[in-house]
């Protein structure tokens, strides 16, 4: 199976990618009846506690040792403890108590990933870029898509996800403080390329290949010159060569939806907790634009 | 619990009473076993019927009726269209709702769910295409800030020039605002002031 791996980064928070990723990877397994493993690697756990029930979750996790912590503590210890299939979670539980979306898996994350940061120096480039990809490369392609979950910064954890990853999707907020910060991702990211050069396949190099744009109203002016200023903001990006002429701006724009707030008190994804509110047909048409972007479809 | 989990529980308690069956007695099981032979028929009907539906293409279809992508993109029209191209019938219904049902049966009844599913997935697809920025509107957009970057008095000058459709044209693609009553006076100064607005962010985010 031909699996795309993408990973969703923002070093600033509240941008809405868990959202993002939740979200857009359960509408693909309902409507598309695509296979999507979600990789939550943000110590924060929300995608996790998000498709999970905060008790199940505690216990599935407990010392870090089915989650994604593992991952990189097997690799700071020279052990190989992880394992797949005891790690990941098959569906989520409605309220029936039955599991549903049987193809949206999750690979959990645990508080303990905040320990990877203070001691990942203790490992070498390329080593450590490539501590995902080791474990994980042959599962990721039994999936249509993956979707790595990254914490908000760009330490050595995101690099990993960003090293694994075919392309990264940056969910965006509409104000002055996502673009400045924008440009400097868009510029790490450069950088990274540079220096993963070597240890990767020459196909697969790090590049934005999109952006989401979330938590978008429609009144007024406001969210409007906002992302035209960000869509002036990636013309000069590519033309400075930082940024590819594919890259896309996915449309439609998300709207502010308290629903898809409320879902994660549900712990379900927007298309199964309120399948007729604006989030869930914003994310069902954002999913078309996913596949018609990743698979040809232009 | 999943359902990998509930057949492994019903094997189980399978086998163990078969292991036990010519032992048990007494209307206190007598009466729980009765209800269990009805939830697990009431159970084995739903099983059939999705089991059927899904392989007959009409779950996927009713999935894609009840579907976010449906309630916003779903028309009777739409449903006409489709109903006439996969299956050769006219949909009589106005209402939304009744085209809806009156759709499902037709094509039941003509067993197209297939094509059905096809049709509406593409136009739903279709419905959610959007063009891709033209190069009108990256030249707008350019023009956009070097109107942020020039003095006062050339902007003056240069807007001078333009007429209020061109200044129109500008404000629109740039996300400014307007009402067939802004003047061009007034649609100058919205121009100008986020012109500079974008110049100013735009720049100190890329130098």
């Amino acid at each position: 199976m031909s699996s795309k791996v993408l990973a969703f980064i923002n070093f600033k928070g509240g941008v809405g990618k868990t959202a993002t990723v939740v979200n857009i990877g359960a509408t693909l397994v309902k409507l598309h009846a695509k296979r999507v493993l979600i990789v939550d690697l943000d110590p924060q756990s929300n995608a996790s506690v998000w498709l999970m029930r905060p008790d199940r979750w505690r216990e599935h996790v407990a010392n870090g040792r089915r989650s994604t912590f593992q991952i990189f503590d097997d690799a700071l210890r020279g052990k190989s403890r992880f394992d797949f299939g005891e790690t990941v979670v098959k569906g989520v539980v409605t309220w029936t108590g039955f599991v549903d979306l049987p193809r949206l898996h999750l690979l959990p994350a645990a508080i303990e990933l905040l320990k990877v940061e203070d001691r990942i120096h203790e490992l070498r480039a390329p080593d450590i870029y490539e501590i995902l990809d080791t474990v994980l490369a042959d599962q990721f392609k039994e999936y249509d898509y993956v979707f790595l979950d990254c914490p908000p910064n760009l330490y050595s954890t995101t690099k990993t996800a960003i090293f694994s990853a075919d392309s990264c999707i940056v969910p965006f907020l509409p104000d002055y403080l996502s673009l400045s910060g924008f440009q400097v991702l868009a510029e790490q990211i450069g950088e990274m390329r540079e220096k993963f050069a070597p240890y990767l396949p020459a196909r697969r190099k790090p590049n934005i290949g999109g952006v989401i744009i979330s938590h978008y109203r429609q009144t007024g002016n406001v969210f409007r010159l906002a992302i035209n200023e960000l869509e002036l903001s990636i013309a000069q990006l590519q033309e400075r060569g930082f940024l590819s002429d594919k890259m896309t701006v996915f449309q439609p724009y998300i709207r502010h939806c308290v629903r898809v707030a409320e879902s994660t008190s549900e712990h379900l994804p927007v298309i199964l907790y309120a399948p007729g509110s604006i989030g869930a047909q914003d994310y069902a048409d954002l999913a078309q634009r996913f596949l018609d972007n990743f698979e040809g479809k232009k | 619990m999943n359902y990998t989990e509930l057949a492994a529980q019903l094997t189980e308690l399978g086998e163990r009473l078969s292991r036990q069956a010519h032992k048990l007695e007494g209307d206190a099981l007598g009466k729980s076993a009765r209800q269990l032979v009805a939830s697990v028929a009431r159970f084995e009907e739903k099983l059939e019927s999705y089991i059927a539906s899904r392989k007959s293409g009409e779950l996927l279809l009713e999935l894609l009726l009840r579907s976010p992508s449906s309630r916003k993109h779903l028309t009777v029209p739409l449903l006409k269209r489709g109903l006439k191209e996969v299956a050769g019938k006219r949909l009589k219904a106005e209402d939304l709702a009744a085209a809806k049902r009156e759709f499902v049966e037709l094509v039941h009844t003509a067993g197209k769910q297939d094509a059905a599913t096809e049709f509406l997935t593409k136009a739903f697809a279709e419905a959610v295409h959007v063009e891709s920025g033209s190069h009108e509107k990256a030249s707008l957009q350019r023009e956009f800030i070097q109107f942020g970057q020039l003095l006062d008095d050339e902007f003056a000058k240069v807007i001078g020039s333009r007429t209020i459709g061109e200044l129109r044209r500008v404000a629109d693609v740039n996300g400014i605002r307007f009402t067939d009553k802004t003047n061009k006076e007034r649609l100058a100064a919205l121009i100008r002031r986020y012109a500079q607005r974008a110049a100013v962010n735009i720049r100190a985010v890329n130098d």
